[in-house]
């Protein structure tokens, strides 16, 4: 029962998840719209055969603005999360490698950015480094760096004295090339299932920043630039915003999900080294 | 003797804090007197302000002027703000609201987990336990800022019990602060709940199989002195922690609900400041967080050293 309920989990997150990816990169294709022109002749028609999701007050057809400003979230979240990764997976493990003084450091300071709010720590990055796409990378990087740090280095500890790395180490094995070969591979399915929720957590960042007129500036859609969008004419076509919203909800829920069912895949017993 | 190390351990994060925040702003590119007086203000102008705002020292000197001064409560003067309006005084108006609309959505987020948790676990498997998981799963899905407009249309628009914008100061009238508060509270809550009752849910499942809780059974202890005395106590601790952990993500929320709400909190004083550069702002903005997240790191360390026996012998 329980190994059924974790399958569904994981089938569900998956469907949704690739539904979400097949959307946003075959917009251009499933929608005969462009999410950019306008129609005077079709402002703020409510959802409609022609027009799923409406129009917006150019317009626009939401669903076509949706799809591409997904692809604009979705390649924030990615990238951010990717160099949040990659950068605190290599500090975490050489970290916890080294050990000595380098540790220490390292974790104060992942302690110190951690002890910020991680919408405050980019929110304080917009203002550091100015509005618009690239720095939201650098600010969603900056808030996943601890969190990749600190899980990488407290997984390699755990190894480190495993026999298969000493055995590695008897070989004669340098250190770079035990940490890459012996122990990422078996740290990798932790790391990816706090990827996958961190995806989520990308997107909502991103949403949030641009919603408020702090992320990614207009004309480029992007998610959180179509519910600010929205929110301007709520009272008069509250279906841009709620539309929009729901469509968010469900990827976000796909990938959850799949963050789940990873989860569970991988080691129960992680389950609260990983928070979002 | 761990008491002291502790506080000198969190005096001198919070000191680390301020030296990041601080040169991390000076670090920005552009000249703060510019942007906040026009790049064809007249150089007395643009003097005068960088006299008024410490600009002309050395940057050594600068901190060192403003950490002293911070210690104090003084943040120094708003580069946009009222003509200069004292930071610390911005601050000081403006945390008492934050700190309600976040320990209010904090308590919601904390009775519907209460109840979600511990429906699900007692239900274990059932379709109530898979509702219920599915409901948490959905909360944490829905960015908050989205929900609380969605709040919005379907509730204060039917219900006109529910202001749809603005907020009463509970200094003014606490009934008048809750009915406006309870909103953007609940969006806020809405995801901490979903995280909580997981956490609950968990906790309450696996210390119900625990040695000592069957020991009690069987000595026939009534079953709800069972799970309220000992499973529920015990489940107590890593859901204490969780919220502890996620205190972090709640005031992000805050932060964007409170502009969307129109609340003069922190959060809305930090998004107008982050407008208008107004770094003297979101310096002061950026620490306070900081020292609200450590003091409730503090608070939650010191309860679950409470519900835990073997933590308290330490």
């Amino acid at each position: 029962m329980r190994r059924a309920l974790r399958s569904r989990t994981l089938v569900v997150g998956l469907g949704l998840t690739l539904l979400t990816l097949f959307g946003v990169i075959a917009g251009p294709w499933i929608t005969p719209f462009s999410p950019t022109e306008m129609d005077f002749i079709a402002v703020l028609t409510p959802p409609d055969m022609t027009h799923w999701l409406g129009t917006d007050s150019f317009g626009r057809d939401v669903l076509s603005r949706v799809l591409s400003g997904g692809r604009v979230s979705l390649f924030i979240s990615l990238c951010g999360v990717g160099i949040g990764a990659v950068l605190g997976v290599a500090a975490g493990m050489t970290a916890a490698w080294r050990g000595g003084m380098f540790e220490v450091a390292l974790m104060a300071a992942c302690d110190l950015l951690f002890a910020f709010p991680s919408f405050v720590l980019a929110l304080f990055m917009m203002v550091v480094l100015g509005f618009g796409l690239h720095n939201i990378i650098i600010a969603v990087a900056l808030a996943y760096l601890p969190i990749f740090a600190r899980l990488a280095r407290n997984l390699t500890r755990t190894l480190m004295h495993e026999p298969f790395v000493q055995a590695a180490r008897l070989m004669g094995q340098g250190g770079g090339r035990i940490l890459l070969r012996e122990i990422l591979p078996n740290i990798f399915p932790t790391l990816l299932v706090q990827a996958s929720v961190g995806l989520a957590f990308g997107i909502v960042m991103e949403a949030g920043l641009s919603f408020l007129g702090l992320g990614v500036q207009p004309p480029m859609p992007s998610l959180g630039v179509i519910l600010a969008d929205g929110r301007e004419y709520f009272t008069r076509g509250p279906w841009v915003l709620t539309m929009t919203g729901l469509v968010v909800s469900v990827a976000l829920l796909g990938l959850n999900l799949l963050g789940d069912a990873l989860r569970d895949l991988t080691d129960p017993r992680l389950r609260q080294a990983a928070g979002p | 003797m761990a008491a002291s190390r502790r506080a000198a351990v969190l005096l001198l994060t919070v000191l680390a804090g301020a030296m990041v925040v601080f040169f991390a702003m000076k670090a920005a590119p552009g000249d703060p007197a510019l942007s906040a007086l026009g790049e064809n203000a007249r150089p007395e102008l643009v003097a005068a302000f960088r006299r008024l705002h410490n600009l002309d020292l050395p940057v050594g000197e600068q901190f060192a002027t403003w950490i002293s001064g911070a210690l104090r409560g003084d943040f120094g003067r708003s580069l946009t703000l009222a003509g200069g309006v004292p930071v610390g005084q911005l601050i000081a108006g403006r945390l008492p609201v934050t700190a309600f609309i976040g320990l209010y959505a904090l308590i919601l987020a904390g009775v519907i987990s209460m109840i979600v948790g511990t429906v699900a676990a007692l239900s274990r498997g059932t379709a109530l336990d898979t509702l219920m998981t599915s409901f948490a799963v959905l909360g944490v899905s829905m960015p908050d800022f989205w929900l609380g407009y969605v709040l919005v249309f379907f509730l204060a628009l039917n219900l006109p019990i529910f202001p749809s914008y603005g907020f009463v100061s509970p200094s003014d009238s606490l009934p008048g602060a809750l009915l406006s508060g309870f909103l953007p509270a609940l969006a806020i809550a809405a995801p901490m709940a979903a995280v909580f009752s997981r956490v609950l849910r968990a906790a309450l499942l696996e210390v119900m199989h625990r040695p000592y809780v069957q020991v009690q059974r069987s000595l026939g202890l009534s079953s709800s002195f069972v799970f309220l005395h000992t499973i529920f106590r015990n489940a107590l601790i890593p859901y204490v922690t969780i919220i502890g952990l996620q205190v972090r993500y709640l005031l992000g929320g805050v932060v964007v609900i409170e502009r969307v709400f129109g609340i003069p909190g922190i959060g809305s004083l930090m998004v107008d400041g982050a407008f208008g550069r107004d770094y003297p702002v979101i310096q002061a903005c950026a620490l306070t967080f900081l020292v609200i997240v450590l003091g409730t790191n503090l608070l939650v360390d010191l309860l679950c050293a409470r519900l835990d026996p073997k933590a308290r012998g330490r």
